[in-house]
């Protein structure tokens, strides 16, 4: 029976709907709610911030489980998304909400996926202040294979972030305390073997969106010297 | 020599001007000029990840409001301070904000640094970087945290040092002013 259970996504991107956050959100969030559970959705930076305290703050504290997917800025979560976090925990401090559960999937352009090691960790610390217990974080890197498609169109090269999602998603299902081990070592295989090939495309990529805003000769300015 | 400070305070919580005046008076003391930015007093929009920093106008990020100000200071000091309660094991949301809209600061290209993919550089000199971080109650784990994550932005922001401190609400001036004393020896800073 998953039908009194609730689960909320809050994409922290600013890119919100049409973005990798909120591609990886949506897979989990559709599997869920062929299984019966009560899905909702919120983006932090066009809703969250705008929205009124009381509201959000009840959406929250309806949700069994939190899940949270951000990008990576700058070896850590945008400020928009901490800013919620203290929000929820300044509240927190004074009405505690049992048994919520928290996730955190974590995406960066890098190709390596360790870069999002310190972002999870600062996840699994608001989780403790907040009296939410952490399942856990999965961390992607070469976000930008994903770019904002929907997961189940990625073809082969999203094999291992398939195989990652259901098995949180079965984790979530079986009322886990932790998402699964192997579920994390599948999102953290890069989805190209070789970064060299990754580099190349994402260099031809800012080479191509310079070249189509006329301003190729002018990509490594140093303004402020 | 320059040195900027970027406090990172919450409006309503305590302030970490304390702290700032103690740095203040160690820099000018070793000959250094000196920036406060107070971030929760600055217009400071957030990054909408549009990449125009890069794509648009490279080196400039295309919201035209403070954080315009912010990149320019840091990339004309020699040392740059984070001043921050620790949030999480990180910065508060106020300090993120402007870090967030420094990305206009390194170049979109990777490049191979410290065995790991990061940005390019874009500009020939990057600052020291200074991390402190005050708790209203001490935690190990957040504070270890706190040092790894100053170390990771030094090596994506091209830092030619770096050293970071955590602090306690309640320490008194002189254990503050000792260990701000040793980390600005850290990063160079000698007053002879």
């Amino acid at each position: 029976m998953n039908k009194s259970r609730n689960i909320l996504l809050l994409v922290g991107s600013p890119g919100g709907a049409s973005s990798t956050s909120a591609s990886l959100g949506h897979y989990i969030l559709d599997q869920l709610a062929v299984q019966g559970f009560v899905t909702t959705e919120l983006n932090i930076q066009s809703e969250v911030q705008s929205s009124d305290l009381q509201t959000f703050c009840k959406t929250i504290d309806d949700a069994e489980i939190i899940l949270l997917t951000f990008p990576l800025y700058v070896d850590s979560l945008p400020a928009p998304v901490i800013n919620t976090l203290e929000l929820i925990r300044d509240r927190r401090v004074k009405s505690q909400v049992n048994n919520q559960k928290l996730i955190a999937i974590v995406n960066c352009g890098f190709p390596e996926a360790s870069h999002n090691e310190w972002a999870l960790a600062i996840c699994e610390q608001f989780a403790q202040e907040a009296g939410i217990h952490w399942m856990g974080g999965l961390s992607l890197g070469m976000g930008g294979v994903v770019h904002g498609k929907p997961v189940s169109e990625l073809g082969g090269i999203g094999t291992n972030i398939v195989n990652a999602l259901d098995l949180v998603v079965e984790s979530i299902v079986q009322k886990e305390d932790k998402i699964p081990e192997e579920a994390i070592e599948y999102m953290a295989t890069p989805p190209i073997p070789y970064k060299w090939m990754y580099t190349s495309i994402a260099s031809i990529s800012w080479i191509f969106g310079a070249l189509k805003n006329k301003v190729l000769t002018k990509i490594g300015s140093k303004p402020f010297v | 020599m320059k040195a900027l400070i970027l406090n990172g305070e919450r409006s309503f919580e305590y302030s970490l001007s304390k702290f700032s005046k103690i740095i203040e008076d160690l820099l000018k003391g070793a000959g250094y000029q000196i920036k406060t930015i107070i971030l929760h007093e600055k217009n400071i929009g957030n990054c909408i990840g549009c990449f125009g920093c890069w794509l648009k106008k490279p080196g400039i990020c295309i919201i035209e409001d403070d954080a315009q100000e912010v990149a320019r200071e840091v990339i004309n000091s020699d040392i740059i301070i984070y001043l921050t309660p620790v949030t999480f094991g990180g910065y508060s949301s106020q300090l993120k904000k402007a870090l967030d809209r420094n990305i206009s600061l390194i170049s979109p290209f990777f490049g191979t640094y410290h065995g790991e993919v990061h940005h390019r550089p874009r500009y020939k000199k990057y600052p020291s970087l200074i991390g402190i971080g005050v708790f209203s109650e001490y935690n190990k784990d957040q504070a270890e945290l706190f040092t790894n994550l100053v170390e990771r932005n030094a090596y994506n922001f091209h830092s030619p040092s770096h050293a970071s401190q955590v602090f306690t609400a309640g320490e008194s001036l002189q254990e503050i002013e000792l260990k701000i004393n040793s980390l600005l020896s850290k990063v160079g800073v000698n007053y002879e």
